[in-house]
């Protein structure tokens, strides 16, 4: 079973048209890269995947699910796929580890002392076991993404969702965020990044994808792509971005 | 006319009678306005079209009529046409509730709308259901943006009880005109009379002001 399967997915916002008849098929293990220019649909269709948007036209199936059933669960769904935004949005009123233990909590319903020590665990992964007490506002950048990157763990998801994870950050406290990513990638999980972080995808992914104008333009071996594609359109985009 | 204390010490017993109906007006119609504008307000930022719809109606009625209309018309006009009797102290609180619950409800829609969509959208990606998203999430936040706003309508509400003067009610205000009425103090009572009110909202704005505090708005 794959992890994700798009097929002939549309998305419309309003009358102008985001995605176009996208087909993709995401495995378990794959580290996919999604580059592409601003508002060539990139985001959109990874917010498509856990339902932040909803597909206009298509199938989509993640982890078995089909998202436009009914009856499907909009929270099995999500609780599937953990997610990691640009600006983070740790909850600002609790502590990291009451951020990382309310998805356990309230989503999972685990009891609250193991709830908590699977959430030390997972901020001590991240390297900020130190930093349990202190509310998202006493968090640097890079210190609030690990935080939010083992809130969206802690629910146990199948795969991870990151939405340009570094775009918000200083240069200096980005690779504290993708030293986590990597150590992610390296244990297996099932990773799909949208992200312009162009040696990450050299050096992490197991897949590059390049959109461009709501399509899949490119789709192949990171190494290959960057170093040697003959589409035009990536040539200039990745000449734009390093 | 000379300004003599001794007429404030005389008269403090019954305004402090009146004191105990305003505070049990105010109290009593400060929690049910509270409780009636989150409700109004949050089905009028999140609800379906029936329940905006009805949430509109109901602020909008209630901001553009005057609340001493709005009293007499409860205490008059209700019982002509409805088979009950109010009495003066529940037409008071009663007014209190809708009056205040209509401004309360436009807080509460400001507040959630204030609330960043990515804190929602963070609690639904981990697989949260609406309902608890806005419980645990969008509401702890909004609630704390709502405190200073909230002390604000408080304050009015207070003074706006001594409009029921109008039905009769034996608050604050109407013990004060009374007093006047048989000794003629005008300058001692209404001084008075002024001085508790103003003791009244600066305890409700001190209280606020600690709870602002404690909580951090965030």
């Amino acid at each position: 079973m794959s992890m994700v399967e798009f097929s002939a997915v549309s998305k419309h916002f309003g009358t102008t048209q985001v995605l176009h008849d996208i087909n993709l098929k995401i495995e378990a293990g794959e580290v996919v890269v999604i580059i592409g220019p601003s508002g060539s649909g990139k985001s959109t269709l990874l917010r498509c995947i856990n339902k932040l948007e909803t597909i206009s036209s298509g199938t989509l199936l993640v982890a078995g699910m089909h998202l436009t059933d009914p009856h499907a669960s909009e929270s099995d769904i999500r609780r599937e796929a953990g997610m990691v935004f640009q600006q983070f949005h740790l909850f600002p009123q609790m502590t990291a580890l009451e951020n990382v233990m309310f998805g356990p909590l309230k989503v999972r319903k685990q009891n609250k002392l193991a709830a908590r020590e699977e959430a030390l665990a997972l901020l001590a992964r991240v390297g900020l076991q130190d930093r349990a007490d202190h509310y998202p506002a006493q968090l640097s950048g890079g210190q609030q993404q690990r935080v939010a990157i083992a809130r969206a763990l802690a629910v146990k998801p199948r795969m991870m969702l990151f939405d340009e994870p570094t775009s918000a950050l200083d240069p200096e406290l980005r690779h504290e965020v993708l030293k986590v990513m990597r150590s992610l990638a390296e244990e297996g999980m099932t990773m799909i990044i949208v992200t312009h972080e162009i040696g990450f995808a050299r050096d992490v992914a197991s897949r590059l994808i390049f959109i461009d104008g709501g399509t899949i333009a490119e789709d192949g071996a990171p190494q290959q792509l960057l170093n040697g594609s003959s589409n035009p359109r990536l040539k200039t985009f990745l000449q734009h971005v390093s | 006319m000379n300004f003599e204390a001794k007429y404030i010490w005389e008269s403090l017993p019954l305004l402090l009678q009146g004191l105990k109906l305003t505070l049990i007006i105010s109290l009593s119609g400060l929690l049910g306005g509270f409780i009636l504008g989150l409700l109004a307000g949050t089905s009028r930022a999140l609800g379906g079209k029936i329940s905006k719809t009805l949430s509109l109606l109901f602020v909008e009625l209630i901001r553009g009529t005057p609340i001493m209309v709005q009293v007499m018309f409860i205490y008059f006009a209700l019982p002509m046409v409805l088979p009950l009797r109010i009495d003066p102290v529940t037409a008071a609180i009663v007014t209190i509730i809708i009056n205040s619950g209509a401004y309360i409800a436009e807080i509460t829609r400001g507040a959630i709308l204030s609330v960043n969509k990515g804190f929602k959208e963070a609690g639904l990606a981990m697989g949260l259901s609406q309902r608890n998203t806005l419980r645990y999430i969008i509401m702890p936040l909004a609630l704390r943006r709502m405190i200073p706003a909230l002390g604000n309508q408080w304050i009015i509400s207070i003074k706006d009880t001594s409009l029921f003067i109008v039905i009769g009610v034996a608050e604050l205000t109407r013990q004060g005109q009374e007093i006047i009425a048989g000794n003629f103090r005008a300058l001692e009572v209404w001084s008075a009379v002024a001085l508790i009110y103003l003791l009244v909202t600066l305890c409700l704005s001190f209280l606020l002001k600690r709870l602002e505090k404690r909580m951090h708005i965030l």
